[in-house]
C-alpha cells in the first residue's frame, strides 16, 4: 500500500526508475545475506563485545550521515525547495538521534562508540563524500543506496534479537526502521524532482552503483572479525 | 435578534403585505397561519422545501417553511412553534397577532430542495415537520415511495397529524416521546440504501444524531434543515473539522492550523511516525467513514481515491466527520 521508491514529486527519474530498483534491490538482498551470515557466526559465540563491534560501523553511517547532509544542504540547499532543506534538516537531527541510541546500544554491549570513521568503514564514507564532490544530487543517490540497504538488516536483525535477548538493540533498530522509510522516500523525491538532464541521471545510476557494491559489506561477519583483530 | 433591515433579508426578493386569512391552533404550542394576498391573487410560486421572511411588525425577522399545498396558489401556509426561549418572535406571532392582520414577508426562498430520487425517507422532529408536508405531497404526486418518521414530545404536542394520516403512498411512524420514546434511528438509517434520499428537518440533537448515523451513507444522500446554526457550526473555524476515535467513541476537533497527528498525540493516541510530510506513509490510518482529502506524497492514486486508509501527518477531511480505526 505504501511504497516508499514510488514516492511523488518529480518525473526526473523516470527513465531509470527499474534500473535503479534493481540496484536497490541487490543491495538489499545483500545485505540480507550478510546480517544473516554475521547472526549464524554470532549464534556460535555469542559475545556481546562481538554485536558491538558489528554495530559500531552502524553508528559511524549514523553520524557521518549527519555531517553529509548539513554539507549537502550548506552547499546545494538553495538550489533545492524550502520544503526539501527542511526535511534534509530533519533527516540530519533524526541521523544525530540515531547515532545517540545506537551509541548507547553499543555501550551497553561493553564496546567502544566510533568518533573516527572505524578503518571498516572508510570505503563507504570515502565514497560517499567523494560523490558530494562530483554532483549536487551524487551524495544524495549514494546514501539513498545505503540507507535502503540497511533495510535488509532489520528482520534478521530481531530475529537474533528474540534469539540472544539483545532487546535494546532491536527496540533502537525498531525506531530506526520507521525513520528509514522517511530518509529513504526523502532521497528518492530529491533525486526526481531535481534530476533534468541526462548526465543529472548518468552520476545518480554511478553514484548508486558503486554504494551497492560497498554498502553491504561491513555486515558481513569477516568485516567484523578484521575490525576485531585490527 | 434578528432585526429587520435590508442587510437581514439577505438577496431577497420583493416584499408582500400579506393578510392573515387564517391562524388557527395546529398543536399545543403551535399556531397555523393561512396569508393570501389582500386582494386575492396569485402569490408567487414555490417548490417544497421552500421558506419565506416574515417581517414582524416589532422589526424581528423570523424564517418559516412553507407548508401548504403548492397547488393552491393564492395562498401560503406556515405553522409557528412558540418557543419557551422566545426573543419575541414567535411570542409576537402566538400573541399578537389575529386573523384579518397584515403581516410583511419576503421570498420564498429554497435552500433545502427535494432532489429527484427513487425513494425518500423524511425525518422529522417537532416543528420540523412542517417543510417535510409539501415534500411528501410532492414525493406522492409523482408516485415515489415514502417513509416519514415524525417525532414529537407529545401527540398533543405534534403539529398536522390529521393530515399527515391522510397522505397516501407511504409509510408514516409517529412517534410521540411519552409514548414510544426516542426515534429509532438505527432501524431507518443503519444500512444505507443507495436509491433512497434523507430529508431531515428538527431540532439540533436530532439533526446531529441522524448525521452521524448517515456517516455509512453515501455522500449527498443526507439533506438537512437545521432550525438555527448548529452549536458545532458555530463553535467550527473555517478549515477545522471532527475525527473520531471508533475504539474509545472519543471525537476531537482539528482545528484548520493543526494536523490530525499533532491533534491524537495531544490526547494521547499514539500513531507511528516519522517525516510528518506526507511521505514515509509510517502514519498510515484506515478509515472507516468519512471523506479524507489527501495531501501525502506517497499513497498511491487508486489508494487516494478508494479513501480508505489515509495519512494523519498532513492529509485532512473534505467531510465534517472522519472515523479513524483508532
Amino acid at each position: 500500500m505504501v511504497d516508499v521508491r514510488r514516492v511523488r514529486g518529480g518525473d526526473g527519474l523516470a527513465e531509470i526508475n527499474d534500473e535503479l530498483d534493481q540496484i536497490l534491490d541487490s543491495v538489499v538482498e545483500n545485505t540480507r545475506l550478510a546480517t544473516e551470515s554475521f547472526f549464524a557466526s554470532y549464534d556460535k559465540n555469542p559475545d556481546p563485545k562481538v554485536l558491538a563491534a558489528w554495530l559500531a560501523p552502524r553508528a559511524w553511517r549514523e553520524i557521518d550521515y549527519v555531517f553529509l547532509l548539513n554539507e549537502q544542504i550548506r552547499r546545494y540547499g538553495l538550489e533545492f525547495e524550502r520544503k526539501h532543506i527542511t526535511l534534509l534538516a530533519k533527516q540530519s537531527f533524526q541521523e544525530a538521534e540515531h547515532y545517540e541510541i545506537v551509541g548507547k546500544a553499543i555501550e551497553s554491549l561493553g564496546g567502544k562508540v566510533p568518533t573516527s570513521v572505524p578503518p571498516e568503514a572508510k570505503p563507504w564514507s570515502d565514497f560517499l563524500w567523494d560523490c558530494l564532490e562530483r554532483h549536487p544530487l551524487a551524495a544524495i543517490a549514494a546514501w539513498n543506496c545505503s540507507e535502503t540497504s540497511a533495510s535488509g538488516s532489520f528482520e534478521p536483525t530481531f530475529k537474533a534479537g528474540e534469539r540472544h535477548d539483545f532487546a535494546e538493540v532491536v527496540r533502537v533498530y525498531k525506531q530506526i526502521e520507521t525513520d528509514e522509510k522517511f530518509h529513504v522516500g526523502l532521497g528518492r523525491q530529491v533525486l526526481a524532482a531535481y534530476a533534468k538532464t541526462d548526465h543529472d541521471r548518468d552520476e545518480i545510476l554511478r553514484a548508486m552503483r558503486g554504494m551497492r557494491d560497498i554498502a553491504w559489506k561491513t555486515f558481513t561477519p569477516e568485516s567484523v572479525a578484521q575490525a576485531r583483530s585490527a | 435578534m434578528t432585526t429587520f433591515d435590508s442587510r437581514s433579508l439577505g438577496q431577497a426578493s420583493e416584499l408582500f403585505d400579506l393578510t392573515i386569512a387564517e391562524l388557527r391552533p395546529a398543536a399545543e404550542g403551535v399556531v397555523s397561519l393561512e396569508l393570501r394576498a389582500p386582494d386575492g391573487a396569485d402569490l408567487p410560486g414555490w417548490q417544497p422545501g421552500a421558506h419565506i421572511d416574515v417581517l414582524l411588525p416589532n422589526g424581528i425577522v423570523r424564517q418559516y417553511s412553507l407548508c401548504g399545498d403548492i397547488s393552491e396558489s393564492d395562498r401560503w401556509r406556515i405553522g409557528v412553534l412558540r418557543e419557551p426561549a422566545s426573543r419575541g418572535g414567535s411570542s409576537y406571532i402566538h400573541e399578537q397577532l389575529r386573523q384579518g392582520d397584515t403581516l410583511t414577508v419576503a421570498g420564498p426562498r429554497n435552500n433545502f430542495r427535494l432532489v429527484e430520487a427513487d425513494r425518500y425517507l423524511f425525518i422529522a422532529g417537532g416543528i420540523g415537520i412542517t417543510p417535510m408536508l409539501p415534500m411528501i405531497r410532492a414525493a406522492a404526486a409523482q408516485g415515489k415511495p415514502w417513509t416519514l418518521l415524525y417525532g414529537g414530545r407529545s401527540r398533543r404536542s405534534m403539529a398536522f397529524l390529521d393530515e399527515i394520516t391522510g397522505l397516501s403512498g407511504g409509510e408514516t411512524h409517529i412517534v410521540p416521546q411519552d409514548e414510544l420514546g426516542l426515534l429509532d434511528l438505527q432501524k431507518f438509517l443503519g444500512q444505507h440504501r443507495a436509491d433512497t434520499l434523507v430529508y431531515c428537518c428538527g431540532p439540533g440533537p436530532l439533526i446531529d444524531a441522524v448525521e452521524a448515523k448517515c456517516q455509512v451513507w453515501r455522500s449527498g444522500a443526507l439533506h438537512l434543515e437545521r432550525f438555527a446554526p448548529s452549536d458545532k457550526a458555530a463553535r467550527k473555524e473555517k478549515g477545522s473539522f471532527e475525527v473520531e476515535l471508533a475504539r474509545s467513541g472519543q471525537r476531537l476537533v482539528i482545528p484548520p492550523y493543526r494536523s490530525i497527528l499533532d491533534v491524537l498525540q495531544e490526547n494521547g493516541c499514539k500513531v507511528t511516525n516519522s517525516c510528518c510530510a506526507g511521505i514515509c506513509g509510517t502514519c498510515l490510518v484506515k478509515v472507516l467513514s468519512g471523506v479524507p482529502d489527501h495531501n501525502d506524497d506517497v499513497l498511491s492514486i487508486e489508494d487516494q481515491e478508494a479513501g480508505e486508509v489515509m495519512l494523519v501527518c498532513v492529509s485532512r477531511s473534505k467531510s465534517d466527520l472522519l472515523v479513524l480505526d483508532l
